[in-house]
């Protein structure tokens, strides 16, 4: 494959954590990534990832001065794929920390109602139906979980998919517009998360039509 | 629904995987990106090395092992083994851990955990029990946890240690009973249970498993969230697969191995 047929991806470094694997992961569904820690960089390649690894505080601290330039570049369309923290970052605030997220969706971020936190393991995906685009393929799929704190979204049209741990029914995939949030991550769960990224970097390039659904986004 | 978690251990030595009793008589079992990926492909649910290089070379090594691991394992990397700071916690989730264990540094310096927690995520961040049991100590009869490889005998009673070190920020522990390492016959089931009811966070039984029967005693009578393997599948008694089907038959919900096995060759999107 020639390196032009490739989705161009800026993955976005907040500073800590493993950035090889969902690199990786990318590179092996067909992307070019670029690791980077400029907003510039971040916001003019054919897509953005924001890695789940590090925390709220961290990330928000990456943000900072930033957060209408971002939030305007997801809402004209620039699609985005948004990994466990990552996911988080599309709302305004979270219960784990000071600062603000993106504010892409309406919602809060709150602590996992479970006996055990975190969530640590592989639990059941169960896309919402009609199934969304990035989902399509996937009757069912167990995902690779690493998290203390869910996403609950106003509009629970932007919910495209739940898991559930200890009876707390969570969003475990949001979408708005061309941004996508999964709470899991991919990059860790085997065959099934890759080829979730090779199905969110089919969208960057041929998009799908949305489903419709009950409420607007 | 959370699916219990079977886990893979590696020791790994200047960059090999090492096998042996009690840190001594080690040969070596073969290369660590090699074992993780077939790990991955028989359905382990994550991967843990354990560093048991005392030299600093040793050191450098383990970075790159797990820079070449992250390459190809699409499943979650535990690394410990010689963790002091956040720094070394740092270097290790950089070259591409996903979790960071810490015994001895934690006993040292509790608070590196907290240290870790805030800057990469309590997921991050593991608590590593080696624990025996003792008729005495400073806490009376109990378990005492160990450090430098089982070599050190700490005052500190394990399960009270665990509460601590998850009230400090780790947020998984592994538990290992230095009475059945090695031994296979069962996860000490009680010590288990114990820490579980005094902690909230995952914990992961290891040491004495030798049959799958020991497997879902972990899960079931100890309560475990994870089960740890290491020399019943480098010594080719069995496969992680044929283990996970003799716990799905018995009812316990593991996640089945994967049918087509995760592989870095990726077409065009």
């Amino acid at each position: 494959m020639t390196n032009d047929t490739r989705v161009r991806v800026a993955l976005f470094d907040y500073g800590a954590g493993n950035l090889h694997s969902l690199a990786k992961g990318l590179e092996a569904g067909g992307a070019e990534v670029e690791i980077t820690t400029d907003w510039d960089v971040a916001l003019s390649r054919e897509a953005l990832v924001l890695p789940g690894v590090g925390s709220f505080g961290a990330a928000v601290r990456s943000l900072e001065g930033r957060i209408a330039e971002v939030r305007a570049a997801l809402e004209r369309g620039l699609p985005c794929l948004g990994i466990c923290l990552g996911m988080q970052l599309f709302f305004p605030d979270s219960e784990e920390g000071e600062g603000s997220g993106i504010g892409l969706i309406g919602g809060r971020v709150r602590r996992i109602r479970a006996a055990t936190v975190p969530q640590m393991g592989w639990n059941d995906v169960e896309p919402l139906a009609p199934a969304d685009p990035l989902l399509a393929e996937f009757a069912g799929l167990t995902a690779y979980y690493a998290n203390s704190f869910v996403c609950e979204p106003e509009d629970p049209a932007t919910v495209i998919a739940t898991s559930e741990v200890d009876e707390d029914r969570f969003a475990a995939a949001v979408r708005r517009g061309r941004s996508w949030g999964v709470q899991f991550h991919p990059e860790k769960s085997s065959a099934p998360g890759l080829a979730l990224l090779r199905s969110f970097l089919r969208q960057v390039r041929t998009p799908t039509p949305e489903p419709a659904r009950e409420e607007g986004r | 629904m959370l699916r219990p978690r079977v886990i893979a251990c590696l020791d790994v030595k200047d960059g090999r995987v090492v096998k042996g009793t009690k840190f001594v008589d080690l040969r070596d079992v073969g290369d660590p990106v090699e074992l993780a990926h077939r790990y991955e492909e028989e359905g382990a649910d994550e991967i843990v090395f354990l560093d048991i290089s005392a030299s600093h070379e040793g050191r450098g090594t383990l970075l790159e092992t797990v820079r070449r691991t992250a390459e190809v394992l699409f499943i979650p990397l535990t690394v410990g083994g010689g963790v002091r700071t956040e720094h070394d916690m740092n270097a290790l989730l950089r070259a591409g851990a996903d979790k960071v264990s810490v015994n001895s540094g934690a006993v040292r310096d509790p608070e590196v955990l907290t240290r870790g927690a805030r800057l990469f995520g309590s997921q991050c961040v593991v608590a590593s029990i080696d624990a025996a049991r003792s008729a005495e100590g400073a806490h009376g009869p109990g378990w005492y946890h160990h450090t430098h490889g089982g070599r050190k005998r700490t005052e500190l009673e394990a399960v009270r240690w665990a509460r601590e070190c998850a009230e400090r920020g780790a947020g998984e522990i592994l538990l290992t009973s230095m009475d059945r390492d090695g031994v296979r016959t069962g996860y000490d089931l009680e010590l288990t249970r114990a820490v579980g009811e005094a902690v909230s966070v995952p914990v992961i039984a290891s040491g004495g498993a030798g049959a799958a029967e020991h497997l879902r005693d972990g899960f079931v009578e100890g309560g475990a969230d994870a089960v740890l393997l290491a020399g019943i599948l480098h010594d080719g008694l069995t496969t992680v697969t044929a283990l996970k089907e003799a716990l799905a038959g018995w009812g316990i919900p593991v996640r089945p191995a994967p049918a087509a096995p995760a592989t870095a060759e990726g077409g065009a999107p």
